[in-house]
């Protein structure tokens, strides 16, 4: 069977002709590609680890002063939210992230005692904290970062609180959090009589009402109950909060400027490319090649660079993000878990990437005039 | 009287604002079939004539007819160097990341068929020409006859009409010289297509039928 020539085999031999100038640029636009999935990764990690943190724990609706991420709510409303006919269980709540070393910052929980909440923890030794007590429970991820077993002691802003117990959390944010007694976190904060928001749990919807419209009807029913106070769906309030917003900005923003790097490499390649390869194009329209399939044959060489780094991104971002999840700064909010519609679209940015960046030099090399082309040098 | 396959009609080429006149108003009339020398000193202008004859260039003014319609308007080039000329230049122009085979396979890229058919078809120009056994190497593992072996099976890979060599002998030795001159009037001889060779040498421009010289842009007998 003799060889066959196909349009991609061209493409991608005329890329393997200068092989170190192509693994470079597939280095860089791998560079590029790896820190778009890892950020954006990493941010929506973060994410799914909120919806998690609340899914997991059962609660539906998070009642809190507008839309705020740190909301200050007066604890005496809990007895009127409890009052209203949908609520099952509705728990207050503060939170905060604190220094718990120079090094490792971690979510801290207030919550009462018998909060329905721990219902979502499973205790690796030890037990619950008590209600006006200064203990502390830890997650297991943090508990071994800080080296710390149930009696030993937590310094925490000046104050030292006494571990009762270490557990398993429903997700990577509990497992790097501390959880403390509502009244103690009250003071740690300056926040006597206050909490960030209520964590309800809802009683099952009736017959033949739909999830989505009961709850509808529940947050209005809260909101009407508790006037000037705004009741989000758990899910929105994961998705929506700042930190999540804050995380997202910053990986889509740094990203969006490894991508500029990425292209600007495959653009300079692909410009030197066809201007090395003048002559040739000349011969290729002159053995009947029309302009527009020279102009795909250089997009299909920068598509082939933008997919293979696009590939080598994938792994170099899953690398990044394995190496995050086991730092003890990070490791709370990471977890290495890639979706198939994020790989997809990180290669489908790449693709996109070596197409934009290809652009101007196949504009160039389909308009340069054969007989011209042929001259050149 | 049959029409003229080419008909040039006071064709004109200028360059640098006019300042260069490289034609000056050449005329001829080229049937199908016919095996056709232009000679001329370097710089006459033969070379832009079979640009221009090839489609690879657009006259400053005056005209080429392809088959009793216009080149660049009513003929589209790119139509016209796919499918009905094929070119043979002095410097071969292969493409030196693929072997020989694959060369001749470019210009079929450009037009549709399945790569099993292209490749077949490439192999058995290649062994037409004699060169079957080479079929796997790359340009810079060719002598320089073999080279212009493999750019005239490229030239003859979409089934042209036409053949255009300009100076196929330029780099070749006399032995090699001789040869391809006897492949491609070969080649003329058995498929029935027009070949017109732009040369220099007298030698090979006498062998040819007819014989037009180019002096100063302008025919000269």
């Amino acid at each position: 069977m003799p060889s066959q020539l196909s349009f991609t085999g061209f493409a991608c031999k005329n890329l393997w002709r200068r092989r170190l100038r192509t693994l470079l640029t597939l280095v860089g636009i791998g560079m590029a590609i790896g820190a778009f999935v890892a950020l954006v990764g990493f941010s929506r990690s973060f994410e799914h680890e909120w919806e998690r943190l609340y899914s997991s724990s059962g609660t539906d609706i998070a009642v809190v002063d507008k839309n705020f991420m740190n909301t200050s709510v007066d604890q005496t409303l809990q007895t009127k939210l409890r009052a209203v006919p949908v609520v099952s269980m509705a728990e207050p709540m503060v939170f905060n992230i604190m220094d718990v070393t120079p090094e490792v910052n971690a979510l801290v929980f207030g919550w009462l005692d018998d909060s329905y909440e721990f219902s979502s923890l499973t205790f690796d030794s030890g037990e619950r904290f008590h209600n006006g007590k200064p203990e502390i429970i830890l997650g297991q991820m943090l508990a071994k970062s800080l080296g710390k077993k149930v009696g030993e002691t937590v310094q925490l802003q000046g104050t030292t609180y006494t571990v009762t117990g270490v557990f398993q959390g429903g997700t990577a944010l509990e497992a790097g959090a501390i959880i403390m007694p509502l009244d103690q976190m009250q003071v740690l904060t300056s926040q006597q009589g206050k909490v960030s928001g209520f964590h309800v749990r809802l009683k099952p919807a009736p017959a033949g009402e739909s999830a989505e419209h009961y709850m509808k009807r529940a947050q209005a029913e809260i909101e009407a109950a508790l006037p000037g106070l705004n009741a989000q769906a758990a899910a929105d309030r994961a998705a929506n909060n700042q930190f999540v917003g804050l995380a997202h900005a910053v990986a889509w923003g740094t990203s969006c400027i490894a991508l500029l790097m990425g292209i600007l490499g495959i653009a300079n390649t692909m410009a030197m490319s066809v201007f090395e390869r003048t002559r040739e194009i000349g011969i290729l329209r002159a053995i009947g090649w029309k302009a527009w399939r020279v102009l795909l044959l250089i997009q299909v060489e920068a598509s082939v660079l933008g997919f293979v780094g696009g590939l080598i991104g994938v792994f170099f971002g899953w690398g990044a993000l394995e190496l995050l999840s086991k730092l003890p700064q990070t490791a709370s909010v990471v977890s290495t878990s890639l979706s198939w519609e994020h790989l997809l679209e990180a290669l489908g940015i790449s693709i996109l990437s070596g197409l934009i960046a290809g652009a101007y030099p196949a504009w160039r090399g389909a308009h340069l005039s054969p007989v011209e082309a042929l001259r050149h040098d | 009287m049959t029409s003229p396959q080419l008909e040039v009609r006071d064709l004109r080429k200028s360059y640098d604002d006019g300042r260069i006149e490289a034609l000056r108003g050449v005329s001829l009339q080229i049937s199908a079939g016919e095996y056709l020398a232009i000679s001329g000193a370097s710089g006459s202008g033969k070379s832009t004539l079979l640009h221009l004859l090839g489609g690879l260039d657009i006259a400053t003014s005056g005209e080429v007819l392809y088959e009793g319609s216009k080149l660049g308007t009513t003929v589209n080039l790119d139509e016209y160097r796919a499918n009905r000329v094929g070119f043979i230049f002095q410097a071969f122009y292969l493409l030196p990341t693929l072997s020989a085979l694959e060369n001749v396979q470019v210009p079929m890229l450009a037009i549709l068929g399945d790569s099993s058919s292209r490749a077949s078809r490439a192999e058995a120009l290649l062994r037409e020409l004699g060169m079957g056994h080479r079929l796997g190497q790359y340009p810079n593992e060719l002598s320089a006859g073999e080279r212009q072996r493999v750019a005239i099976a490229r030239a003859l890979a979409n089934n042209p009409t036409i053949l255009l060599a300009d100076e196929p002998t330029g780099n070749l030795d006399s032995v090699n010289s001789a040869r391809i001159m006897e492949i491609l009037t070969g080649i003329q001889e058995k498929r029935g297509m027009t070949l017109i060779i732009v040369t220099h040498e007298n030698d090979i421009a006498n062998a040819a039928p007819r014989h037009i010289r180019i002096r100063d842009g302008r025919v000269d007998g």
